[in-house]
C-alpha cells in the first residue's frame, strides 16, 4: 500500500497497464490467486460489489481503519467529556436542581455521542482518505469495457510499472488464467 | 465464501463426551460440592438462619439466571430460524433443562420468607404501604406465582428439549418447524413470567421501593450469564471431543454476544440508575443510597468497572475472541462479574451498612451451585453433544466470518 | 429468467435451507437494470401525483413556521398546564420513524440478515429525512428562535455556556448526530451505487452529477477492503447510536419527576417504540414503491413477512411496557402515579388513549398469522394504523402526564389550534416530498449490496446442472 496519501502514485509513461476482464465471480477468484501467485505487486481487481475472500485471494494485509476509528472515537469522548468538566466545574459552575458541579453521570450523554461522532467520521474520512478518493479521472476510466466494472463484469488490472510487467508476457499469462478479453490501457 | 459442508448430519459417536473425558466426572464433582454445601450451610445456618436464607437467595438467582438466559437463547434461536448456533444449542437446551431442579432449589427459600421479605412478616400489615400492596405481597399468591413461573418455564424448557433431542434419531424437520412455530408465544410467557419473577423475588426485599426496568434489569444479566457461559463450554468442547464441529467462528459469534449483553446490561444498569440519581426522588434513590454507602460503594465501583469498563476493553477486539485462551479468560470474568452483581442487588436487604461475605455464603454456594453442576453434567454425558440431525446443522458446520 | 415459484413457495420458510431471498433469480445486470430504470424513463405521472400535493404541504410548512416566528408559540394550543403538546409529539414521532432506517442498515448487517439489502437504502432514505422533520420542532418551539444558536457550546460575549446537565441539550447532540452519521452511512453506501449511474448515464449533466458525486468510485478491490470494513464499524457505531438516541429523547421525559414521565423503563421502551413505528413507516413506503417501480421481484413477500414479525415483536415489547407501567403506578402505592395512570385510560383524554391502545397493541397481533404477514392490502392497513398509534402513544404520554400535575387549581385541557395541525401536515409534506426526489433521482435499493446477496456472488457458487449458469451471459 502507497505510503504517501497525498502523492500521485499513478504509473509514468504511455500505457497504464493491463485490463482483463472476466465473466464470473469464480473465474476472477481464481485468477487472483493466480496473480497473486505469480508475484505481482502493483495490481488490482474490480467488481461491482465486494467478494467474499478476495482480500485473501489477492493476498492483502488487514485494514488500518479499526485503529483510526478507535482513536478518533477516544478523543471525541475525551473532548465531550472534557468540555463538560470545564464548563460546569470551572467556567460556569451553576448550581443545577441542588446537585453538586461535577455530575459525571450527567456527562455520559453528550460524551457518548461525541465518541460516536469523531468516530464515524474517522471511519468515513479514514476510509476515503485510505482509498485516497475522490479520484475523479484514472487511467481506467479510458477503457470504455471497464464501464461494466460497476455492473456486471469482473477486471483484474496490472500497472506498467509491476516489476514483473510485460505487455506481451503478462498478456499471455492473463489469456491463459481465463480472461475473457484483454486490452493494453493508456495512461491518458 | 462458505464451502458446502461435508456432512449433512453427524454421527454419534463424533458427539459425544468420551470415556475418560475430565467433563463425565462432572456430575460426581457436583454431588461432592452439594454435599458439602449442605453441610456447611447446614452447621453454620443454625447459627444464622437469616444470612443462609440471603445466601441461598443470592446462590439460586445466580444459576436461575444461566438457566433462564439459556432458554431465552433456545427459543430466539428457533424464532429467528438461526442456524450458526446450532452447534452449540445442545449445550443451551442442557442448561435450561435444569430449570425443574432449580424449582427444588427454590423450596428452601419457602422457609426463609419471613427471614428474606419483610412484607411477609406479620407486622407488614401496621404499615400503611405493605398494606396497600399486600393483595400482590401475600404469602399464598406469592406461592402460586412461583408456582406458575416453574411450571412454565419447566413445560417450555422440556419440551424445546425433547424435541430437539427426538429429531437426533429421526431427522425430522417438522419437529423444528413446530418448535419454530411456538416460540414467539414462549417468549411472551417467558418474558412476563420473568418478571415478575425478578420482582418477586429480587424487588420486593425492598417492598417499598419500584423500578419499571427491573425485569428487564435481569433479563440483561441471565442474557450475559448465560453467554459467558456458552463461551467457556464452547472453548472446553472444542478442545475436546467438538473440535471438528465446533470451529473458531462459533467462537467469535459467542464472543460478540458476551460483548453486546456487556453493553446491553451496563445501558440498562446505567438508565436505571441514572434516572433514579437525576429525579432525586426519596422513595426511589433509597435502594441505590444502601448501595452507595460504606463498603457497598467499594463494591458498586467495582460492578461498574468490573462488568463493565473490563470486559468492554477485552472483548472489543477481533483477534481476542477467536482465541480460545483469551475468550475463556474474558467470559470467566464476566461471569463473577455477574455474581457480583447478584449479590450486590440482594445482599445491601440484609447487611446495609456494607458488604459482610462470610462462609454461608460460599456454602450456599456450593450447595446450590453443585445441585446445578450435578444436574447439568448427568444430562450432557447421557446424549450427543450437538443436534445430530438439526436440518440447519450443515449451515452451521460452514459458519463464516467476515 | 426462471418464472416465479408458487405463491406458497414464496411464502414458505423451509427448516432446512435459505430460500431465494431475490426472485426469478436474475442476472447481475438484471439488478443494474430494474434499480436503475425508474431513474432513466421520464418521470411517470403518479410520482407527480405524490410530489405536488406533498410540495404544497411542505408549503404550508412554510407558511405555518414563519407565522410561528413572527407571532410566537402562542399561536399554538400550549398553555398552562400543557407545555408541551404536538411540538414534541411530533419531534419523538419522526426521530422514532427513523430509527428504523439503521436498525435496518446497521443491527440487520450485523446480525448478518441478508433480506436487509433490498430495503436499507430507501430505510436510510427515510431515516435522514424522518430527522430532517424531528430536528424541525424543538428547533421552532424555542420561542426566540432567532438565539437558538445558544444551544451550541460557542463562546460568546455574556460568557454563558448551554446546561450539558439537560436532557434538552442532550437531544440538540444526539439528534444531530444521528443525523450526520446517519446521513454519512447512507452515502457511503451510495457510492458504488452512484458510480453505476455515471457508468450508465447517457445524459451529459447526469454523468457529471453522478460523477462528482461518486468521487471517482472504480469498484477496485483495494478500495472495498477499506470500504466493507468502514461499513461494519459504522454498522457498529450506529447500533448503540441509535439505542442511545431515543433513549436520551425519552429521558427528556424520564430524568423529570412528573408521574407518568418519570419511570426507569422509558429508554429501552422508548427504542422499542421507535423501532416498531418505523418498521411501519419503511411497510407503507415499500408497498407503494414496489409496485410504483416494478420492483416486486426483489423488494419481496418475504422481506415483509420479516417485517411484519419484528413489527409483531416490538409491539408486544411496547404493550409489556404498558403493562408494565400501569402495574408499577398501583404496586408503588403513590397517590399521584395511581391517579396519572387512571386518569390516562378513564380521564378525559381516555379517547386517546384507548386509540393508542388498540392501535399498538392489538392491530399488530394480527401478525402472527403469516397470511396476514404477506397480505399487502393488510400490511399497507395495518402500517398506518400502527404509526397514527405511535402519533397517539407520544401525544398520550406528554398531554395527560401534564394536564393534571400536582396542582388541581391548574388543571386543563389541550386542544391544538389549526397551526399546530398545519405544521404537523407540513412536516408530513416535507418528509414525502424529500422522499419523493430521493426516488426520483438515487437508486432506491442498493443494488451493489443486492448483487451480493445472489447465489452467483459467490466465488464457489456452482451453478446446477440443468440450466445455464445464472451469473454469465449477457441479457
Amino acid at each position: 500500500m502507497p505510503l504517501a496519501l497525498l502523492a500521485d502514485d499513478l504509473p509514468k509513461g504511455e500505457t497504464y497497464g493491463l485490463l482483463a476482464e472476466f465473466e464470473t465471480t469464480g473465474e476472477l477468484y481464481r485468477a487472483c490467486e493466480e496473480v497473486r501467485d505469480a508475484g505481482y505487486t502493483r495490481w488490482d481487481s474490480h467488481t461491482p460489489f465486494p467478494v467474499h475472500g478476495l482480500d485473501r485471494a489477492m493476498g492483502m494485509r488487514r485494514s488500518i481503519l479499526p485503529l483510526i476509528v478507535l482513536g478518533m472515537a477516544l478523543g471525541g469522548g475525551a473532548l465531550g467529556f472534557g468540555l463538560q468538566y470545564w464548563v460546569h466545574s470551572i467556567e460556569y459552575p451553576l448550581v443545577i436542581s441542588g446537585k453538586p458541579f461535577f455530575t459525571w453521570p450527567a456527562f455520559v450523554p453528550v460524551t457518548f455521542e461525541l465518541a460516536v461522532l469523531f468516530g464515524a467520521l474517522g471511519a468515513v474520512f479514514g476510509m476515503f482518505a485510505l482509498n485516497r478518493l475522490p479520484m475523479h479521472h484514472h487511467p481506467l476510466f479510458n477503457s470504455e469495457r471497464f464501464e461494466s466494472a460497476t455492473n456486471d463484469r469482473f477486471f483484474i488490472s496490472i500497472e506498467s510499472w509491476d516489476p514483473k510487467f510485460d505487455a506481451a508476457d503478462t498478456r499471455r499469462f492473463l489469456e491463459g488464467i481465463g480472461a475473457r478479453h484483454v486490452e493494453l490501457v493508456p495512461s491518458r | 465464501m462458505s464451502h458446502p459442508a461435508t456432512r449433512l448430519a453427524l454421527r454419534p459417536e463424533e458427539a459425544v463426551l468420551p470415556e475418560g473425558h475430565p467433563l463425565r466426572r462432572l456430575p460426581v464433582f457436583g454431588v461432592v460440592a452439594a454435599l458439602l454445601g449442605l453441610a456447611g450451610s447446614a452447621a453454620l445456618g443454625m447459627a444464622n438462619p437469616a444470612q443462609f436464607f440471603f445466601s441461598w437467595l443470592v446462590a439460586f438467582l445466580f444459576f436461575l439466571s444461566l438457566a433462564i438466559g439459556a432458554l431465552y437463547f433456545v427459543l430466539i434461536h428457533y424464532a429467528v430460524q438461526a442456524a450458526w448456533g446450532v452447534v452449540l444449542r445442545r449445550v443451551a437446551e442442557t442448561i435450561a433443562a435444569t430449570l425443574p431442579v432449580l424449582a427444588l432449589l427454590f423450596v428452601p427459600l419457602v422457609f426463609g420468607m419471613g427471614a428474606l421479605f419483610p412484607w411477609s412478616r406479620p407486622e407488614a400489615h401496621a404499615d400503611h404501604l405493605l398494606h396497600w400492596k399486600a393483595p400482590f405481597l401475600n404469602t399464598p399468591f406469592f406461592l402460586a406465582r412461583a408456582a406458575i413461573y416453574f411450571v412454565a418455564w419447566s413445560a417450555i424448557a422440556l419440551l424445546w428439549f425433547r424435541g430437539s433431542r427426538a429429531q437426533d434419531a429421526t431427522g425430522d424437520v417438522a419437529i423444528s418447524l413446530r418448535l419454530r412455530r411456538f416460540s414467539g408465544p414462549a417468549l411472551l410467557v417467558l418474558a412476563i413470567t420473568q418478571t415478575f419473577a425478578s420482582i418477586d423475588w429480587i424487588m420486593s426485599l425492598t417492598p417499598k421501593w419500584y423500578s419499571t426496568a427491573f425485569g428487564v434489569y435481569y433479563f440483561s444479566g441471565a442474557m450475559v450469564s448465560f453467554f459467558a457461559l456458552l463461551a467457556m463450554a464452547a472453548v472446553v468442547l472444542r478442545n475436546g471431543p467438538l473440535k471438528d464441529v465446533i470451529s473458531v467462528e462459533h467462537l467469535h459469534d459467542v464472543g460478540k454476544l458476551v460483548f453486546a449483553f456487556v453493553c446491553f446490561w451496563a445501558y440498562i444498569a446505567f438508565c436505571q440508575y441514572f434516572l433514579i440519581w437525576y429525579g432525586n426522588l426519596p422513595e426511589e434513590t433509597g435502594w441505590y443510597h444502601v448501595r452507595l454507602t460504606g463498603s457497598w460503594k467499594t463494591l458498586s465501583m467495582a460492578l461498574a468497572i468490573g462488568h463493565f469498563v473490563i470486559p468492554f476493553l477485552l472483548l472489543m477486539g477481533r483477534t481476542v475472541k477467536r482465541r480460545g485462551a483469551g475468550l475463556l479468560l474474558g467470559a470467566g470474568w464476566v461471569l463473577l462479574m455477574h455474581l457480583l452483581d447478584i449479590y450486590w442487588l440482594v445482599m445491601p436487604s440484609l447487611h446495609e451498612a456494607g458488604a459482610r461475605p462470610g462462609l454461608l455464603d460460599a456454602a450456599a454456594f456450593l450447595a446450590v451451585g453443585g445441585v446445578f453442576t450435578a444436574a447439568v453434567g448427568w444430562l450432557l454425558v447421557r446424549q450427543p453433544l450437538v443436534p445430530l440431525r438439526d436440518p440447519r446443522l450443515a449451515e452451521s458446520l460452514a459458519l463464516e466470518n467476515a | 429468467m426462471t418464472p416465479n415459484p408458487g405463491h406458497e413457495a414464496i411464502l414458505d420458510n423451509p427448516a432446512d435451507r435459505r430460500p431465494p431471498l431475490i426472485l426469478k433469480e436474475p442476472t447481475f445486470r438484471a439488478i443494474t437494470d430494474a434499480v436503475a430504470e425508474p431513474l432513466e424513463r421520464p418521470t411517470p405521472i403518479g410520482w407527480w401525483l405524490c410530489f405536488v400535493p406533498s410540495a404544497m404541504l411542505m408549503g404550508l410548512l412554510g407558511i405555518a413556521v414563519s407565522w410561528l416566528f413572527w407571532e410566537g408559540i402562542g399561536i399554538w394550543g400550549l398553555n398552562v398546564p400543557v407545555g408541551w403538546a404536538w411540538d414534541i409529539t411530533n419531534f419523538v414521532f419522526w426521530v422514532g420513524i427513523g430509527h428504523a432506517g439503521t436498525l435496518i442498515s446497521a443491527i440487520l448487517f450485523l446480525l448478518r440478515q441478508r433480506w436487509r439489502t433490498s430495503i436499507n437504502r430507501a430505510a436510510e432514505a427515510m431515516t435522514i429525512f424522518a430527522v430532517m422533520c424531528a430536528l424541525l420542532f424543538p428547533g421552532i418551539h424555542v420561542g426566540r428562535v432567532w438565539v437558538a444558536y445558544w444551544m451550541f457550546p460557542l463562546p460568546n460575549q455574556m460568557g454563558t455556556w448551554p446546561n450539558f446537565r439537560s436532557p434538552l441539550l442532550w437531544d440538540v447532540f444526539a439528534v444531530s448526530v444521528y443525523g450526520t452519521v446517519s446521513a454519512m452511512f447512507w452515502y457511503v453506501g451510495l457510492v458504488p451505487d452512484l458510480a453505476t449511474m455515471r457508468d450508465r448515464c447517457k445524459a451529459k449533466i447526469g454523468r457529471l452529477v453522478y460523477g462528482v458525486l461518486a468521487l471517482g468510485w472504480r469498484g477496485s478491490n483495494r478500495h472495498w477492503q477499506h470500504y466493507e470494513v468502514a461499513y461494519l464499524l459504522l454498522a457498529a457505531l450506529a447500533t448503540p447510536l441509535v439505542l442511545s438516541v431515543h433513549s436520551i429523547v425519552s429521558m427528556d421525559f424520564a430524568v423529570s419527576q412528573l408521574p407518568g414521565w418519570h419511570t426507569t423503563i422509558f429508554p429501552p421502551y422508548f427504542v422499542a417504540g421507535a423501532i416498531f413505528s418505523g418498521f411501519a413507516m419503511v411497510v407503507t413506503l415499500m408497498v407503494i414503491c414496489r409496485t410504483a417501480f416494478r420492483l416486486e421481484n426483489i423488494i419481496t413477500l418475504r422481506h415483509f413477512d420479516y417485517m411484519a414479525k419484528i413489527i409483531l415483536l416490538t409491539g408486544s415489547m411496547v404493550g409489556y411496557a404498558y403493562s408494565l407501567e400501569f402495574f408499577t403506578a398501583w404496586y408503588s402505592g403513590n397517590p399521584y402515579e395511581i391517579f396519572t395512570f387512571t386518569n390516562r385510560a378513564f380521564g378525559p383524554y381516555a379517547w386517546a388513549y384507548w386509540i393508542m391502545v388498540s392501535c399498538n397493541v392489538l392491530s399488530p397481533q394480527i401478525f402472527w398469522f403469516k397470511k396476514a404477514r404477506t397480505s399487502i392490502p393488510l400490511l399497507f392497513a395495518v402500517s398506518i394504523v400502527v404509526n397514527i398509534g405511535m402519533w397517539f402513544e407520544r401525544f398520550v404520554i406528554i398531554v395527560t402526564s401534564l394536564h393534571r400535575g400536582f396542582l388541581p387549581s391548574s388543571w386543563g385541557y389541550f386542544r391544538p389550534t389549526f397551526w399546530d395541525i398545519s405544521t404537523f401536515l407540513g412536516s408530513i409534506g416535507l418528509f414525502f416530498t424529500m422522499f419523493c426526489l430521493f426516488v426520483r433521482f438515487v437508486p432506491m435499493v442498493a443494488a451493489a449490496e443486492v448483487k451480493g446477496v445472489l447465489p452467483q456472488a459467490d466465488p464457489h457458487f456452482e451453478p446446477r446442472p440443468e440450466r445455464a449458469p445464472a451469473g454469465a451471459g449477457a441479457r
